[in-house]
């Protein structure tokens, strides 16, 4: 074996990557665009925000598209990860990860970490603003979340 | 539906030895479970014409290799089932029903697991498609995490706490101290759970299930041909699944609750049971919460009492009912549930020795955490 000539990445150094799909990658382009958009029913009665997205509405099978969102919510839930469990972040033990309930409706979630704040300080049903973030491995856009 | 459930039985049941690490392959594993399960039936391999298992992709022991690897040639009815915990009540019901349905005759269910699967950690992960794409980026993926989520926001709306897991993680471990196939034999104190490390807080170490290598399976028949065989036949008394949410961990609407508020109320309307019936309690426990969440939902207490509830002896011997008589995943050993079944066949035959529960009649086990899973209720023949 000849040595590489390639600095070695360790794979468990970096988050796992998303696996974008013809569901899901209108929320990826948006992120890379600087927006946060979800996937949103285009049936003006029904609206709905579905999350994963689909290409259409599981209530009304109307089309679907991706549309802007405040990126304001609170703090459903939160785990603070002490332990090396997940590739990725693993020189910042301990992390704060989310679940965000968006305020454009009861029930819309996304998992986010939550970022400038001490762990023991975090607590459920705080009031959160998601701001997009680089991911490492340089080609995805991620939602983080702070207190507002 | 009662009246078909009965027209099968529970007559075999086998397992391997539960250890850490086995350096043996899962079909190895399997064979020997599925043996044993017919050997303690009174029935040979030549006697089998139906396979059934359950997996999350990794195993290479599918039901048609299982059955070859103990000398079946020509398997009829084989079904491999996808998915954890959540999906062992349906694998043994798709028994019961092959049986009942005259598909088969003898059927062996089974679960396997070794070395090459586990789930508490994932360090080498790169890419992750599906739900996951969203989580995983944010170092959130694995089972640990989440339902560490569920028991934080329990914690906020109930009052529950630390103490109160440990107090079930404590009950199990003293239970699985009785049970010499226990991997997790040495009791735990309050300090002992509670200066344990942490895994994903609010959990810590003790309140996760011990991962082990080790097979077990069942063996179903119909209930005529039961008559003839060596163990008193254990029935199903009615089974029920509840698949809510889509089953993601992440958008589950009431993370105070799991699967169970769906299956519950379905279980005790098809047994006309209801908690206060049962002898003894297989809850699901790959994590302490787990069996807090689904405690509640099945009814055997309020929102928020499963802490005073196992601290004051309710849930073990001499007490409302026996959780866990064998220390569960959480302290016996994680076979996905699949040992549940093991041990609530062994509690109604009244031969599980120095952890007998007194006139054990019927018992529950819960499968699944969560946004899915199910749960049956055993009956001995008295109970039909």
């Amino acid at each position: 074996m000849s040595p590489s000539t390639q600095p070695t990445v360790l794979p468990q150094s970096l988050p796992p990557q998303p696996v974008p799909d013809a569901d899901t990658q209108g929320f990826w382009a948006a992120t890379a665009s600087g927006t946060l958009a979800m996937c949103h029913c285009t049936d003006p009665t029904c609206g709905l925000w579905m999350m994963p997205p689909l290409d259409a509405c599981r209530k009304c099978a109307a089309p679907t598209r991706f549309d802007e969102v405040s990126g304001a919510g609170t703090i459903y839930t939160f785990i603070i990860q002490r332990q090396a469990a997940v590739s990725g972040y693993l020189d910042n033990l301990p992390y704060v990860v989310g679940i965000i309930e968006l305020d454009e409706q009861r029930g819309l979630r996304l998992p986010g970490r939550i970022l400038d704040i001490a762990p023991e300080d975090v607590v459920c049903d705080m009031r959160v603003q998601a701001t997009l973030e680089s991911l490492p491995g340089g080609d995805y856009v991620v939602p983080v979340f702070r207190k507002q | 539906m009662k009246q078909v459930l009965q027209d099968a039985a529970v007559v075999g049941i086998g397992r391997t030895n539960y250890m850490r690490k086995s350096g043996r392959t899962p079909t190895s594993l399997a064979a020997e479970a599925c043996r044993a399960a017919l050997a303690d039936a009174g029935l040979s391999p030549a006697d089998v014409d139906g396979f059934t298992c359950f997996d999350t992709g990794s195993s290479s022991a599918t039901a048609s290799a299982v059955a070859h690897a103990i000398g079946v040639d020509d398997l009829g009815w084989c079904l491999n089932v996808y998915g954890g915990g959540n999906i062992v009540t349906t694998t043994v019901m798709g028994a019961v029903t092959a049986v009942t349905s005259g598909q088969a005759e003898v059927v062996v269910a089974y679960r396997v697991l070794a070395s090459d699967t586990r789930y508490g950690k994932n360090l080498g992960v790169v890419e992750v498609p599906g739900e996951n794409q969203f989580a995983g980026p944010h170092g959130y993926l694995v089972p640990p995490q989440w339902f560490a989520m569920f028991a934080q926001r329990h914690q906020h709306e109930y009052g529950s706490t630390g103490e109160d897991l440990g107090a079930i993680a404590i009950q199990e471990r003293l239970h699985a101290s009785r049970n010499p196939h226990a991997v997790g034999k040495d009791p735990i104190t309050l300090d002992d759970y509670l200066n344990s490390r942490w895994i994903a807080e609010p959990f810590r170490l003790f309140d996760c299930c011990y991962e082990v290598d080790g097979a077990v399976a069942i063996v179903i028949t119909t209930s005529q041909r039961a008559k003839d065989l060596p163990h008193p036949p254990v029935y199903v008394l009615g089974a029920a699944d509840s698949n809510r949410d889509g089953g993601s961990v992440v958008q589950y609407s009431d993370m105070t609750t799991m699967f169970s508020a769906g299956t519950a109320p379905k279980l005790w309307e098809r047994t006309g049971l209801q908690a206060r019936d049962i002898d003894v309690a297989c809850m699901y426990d790959c994590f302490t919460f787990t069996v807090m969440a689904t405690f509640e939902d099945f009814g055997f207490c309020e929102k928020g009492e499963v802490g005073d509830y196992f601290r004051a002896g309710r849930a073990t011997f001499g007490g409302d009912v026996v959780v866990n008589p064998h220390g569960g995943l959480l302290s016996e050993g994680y076979i996905h549930g699949m040992n549940h079944h093991y041990e609530a066949v062994l509690q109604l035959r009244n031969e599980a020795g120095h952890r007998q529960v007194a006139n054990a009649q019927t018992a529950l086990v819960t499968s699944g955490a969560g946004p899915f899973g199910g749960a049956l209720v055993y009956g001995t023949a008295a109970t039909l």
